[in-house]
């Protein structure tokens, strides 16, 4: 009886996300609302059970010596973070803004420097001619690898704003935008199959799970 | 000293992190980790700030009896009853885990509501991505052309049964694209257009068993070569890009320059 009355539920909202494919309507409102709403409570308790709990009360009980101490520091910023509700000491708050803003800052430069920019440079760096089985073999992994070399390089220079892009400068910016193209289509080609491939799963559980037609 | 003292701790804070790439010792080796978790503790709390912001506005149109207040009071209802299920799960269920498998939050909010609701919002968007792709998509110049190309050979070449099928598209496509441009050969008085017209049509029919052998034999491969070769280029341009102007602007940050975030 429970799981039929849960199923029920699901159908409802899902039906009623699905009827704005006809015009926004109060079922379409009130389901898009409860989605806010649930949403934000979800997100609080997912952040207070994987996050905060763990690393702080869990710090502060299983942690020992300095690095248990040293816990304080998080937890007052995390204090003057809600400094803001009260008006006369709201300013305290930039305090706990200015941490986590420096931390980001710090965390972009060191991420981004050992997870993106180095990595990238280095798997660019590719030989333009790869030995391989045949003539055809190494002449198809050869031009793979010019591909990619030219392709990275002529992006890079389409994103370059600080010259006119007239000349070489615009022959490169212009073989660039026909990778970003390619690149967005295969992108838009992913994201179209995944949302088809959601759509799909509703589509089952209404028929299958709701209905029983299947 | 309200503008001082914060971006000290900013400039320290990211200093620290920084250093502590380039000194993988104590007490600067686990530093990084150490204030990742600070990091995630402070921005776990600036959660409560968005839903204090999410909760007045929608209460401040319930009291006023805005236009739509009906549905405000659901929003809040929905958030409050999800809060409270989820500290019933944690306080009185045995895991203490509203996440845990057999927790009543996951069994039966998680997913009767928020799943139905979250996938069919999400699934939602494949009509709207129709309707854009159909304006975005019109084959009138090289780049809108190269764009419906590559994603119609990612999505047939990524889908069972696609390279079946790719080829009576293509094939229908082609017929089409063919009669076409018969019928604006056929309303032109002779000269080149007409028979660069004349010669589009009788090319486009003559590819249809071709390229659709091609298509059945070796679209998977092309989509996978789409993928892993041009994609990826381009890909890894826009990542480069995308490092060089993040390490820049949490450079300009850590020294003070972007002081935005103050105000």
């Amino acid at each position: 009886m429970t799981s039929v009355f849960w199923t029920w539920v699901a159908a409802f909202f899902t039906l009623s996300i699905l009827s704005f494919l006809y015009k926004d309507n109060p079922f379409y409102k009130f389901a898009e609302h409860i989605y806010v709403g649930s949403s934000a409570a979800f997100y609080v308790l997912q952040l207070w059970v994987f996050d905060v709990y763990p690393k702080l009360v869990g710090g502060f009980q299983y942690k020992v010596g300095i690095e248990k101490w040293i816990l304080i520091i998080p937890a007052f910023l995390s204090v003057l973070m809600l400094t803001r509700f009260i008006k006369p000491i709201s300013w305290l708050s930039r305090w706990a803004i200015a941490f986590t803003v420096g931390m980001a800052a710090g965390l972009g430069v060191t991420g981004l420097l050992q997870g993106f920019l180095v990595p990238q440079v280095k798997a660019t760096f590719l030989p333009f001619y790869v030995p391989g089985t045949s003539f055809w073999n190494s002449f198809y992994l050869s031009v793979n690898n010019i591909l990619i070399v030219l392709g990275t390089v002529a992006t890079i220079f389409y994103f370059y704003f600080s010259r006119e892009h007239k000349g070489a400068l615009g022959t490169i910016s212009r073989a660039g935008i026909t990778f970003i193209m390619i690149a967005f289509g295969a992108s838009f080609g992913y994201t179209v199959m995944a949302r088809v491939s959601l759509l799909i799963g509703r589509m089952y559980f209404l028929i299958h799970d709701w209905l029983h037609l299947a | 000293m309200k503008r001082e003292i914060p971006l000290a701790i900013t400039f320290i804070s990211g200093f620290l992190l920084i250093v502590a790439l380039f000194i993988p010792h104590k007490p600067f080796g686990t530093l990084q980790e150490t204030f990742n978790d600070w990091y995630i503790i402070v921005s776990g709390f600036t959660m409560i700030l968005g839903i204090d912001s999410l909760l007045l506005h929608n209460w401040n149109k319930v009291k006023r009896r805005k236009s739509d207040w009906p549905y405000a009071l659901a929003l809040i209802m929905s958030f409050f009853l999800t809060f409270l299920w989820g500290l019933y799960s944690i306080v009185y269920e045995p895991t203490h885990n509203p996440f845990a498998p057999t927790a009543s939050f996951l069994k039966y909010f998680y997913k009767s509501i928020f799943v139905p609701l979250q996938a069919t919002m999400f699934a939602l968007l494949a009509f709207f991505i129709a309707s854009a792709a159909y304006r975005a998509f019109r084959a009138r110049e090289i780049n809108s052309t190269l764009l419906l190309f590559s994603a119609a050979l990612v999505m047939l070449g990524r889908v069972p049964e696609g390279e079946q099928a790719a080829p009576y598209v293509f094939g229908i496509i082609s017929l089409l694209f063919a009669v076409y441009f018969f019928i604006e050969a056929s309303l032109l008085t002779a000269g080149f257009l007409k028979y660069l017209y004349i010669a589009l049509g009788v090319l486009l029919l003559a590819a249809i068993y071709p390229v659709g052998k091609l298509l059945l034999a070796y679209l998977p491969k092309i989509a996978d070569w789409i993928m892993n070769i041009p994609q990826l280029a381009a890909k890894r341009g826009i990542l480069i890009g995308v490092a060089l102007g993040g390490i820049a602007m949490s450079l300009r940050i850590i020294v003070g320059i972007e002081r935005t975030y103050l105000k």
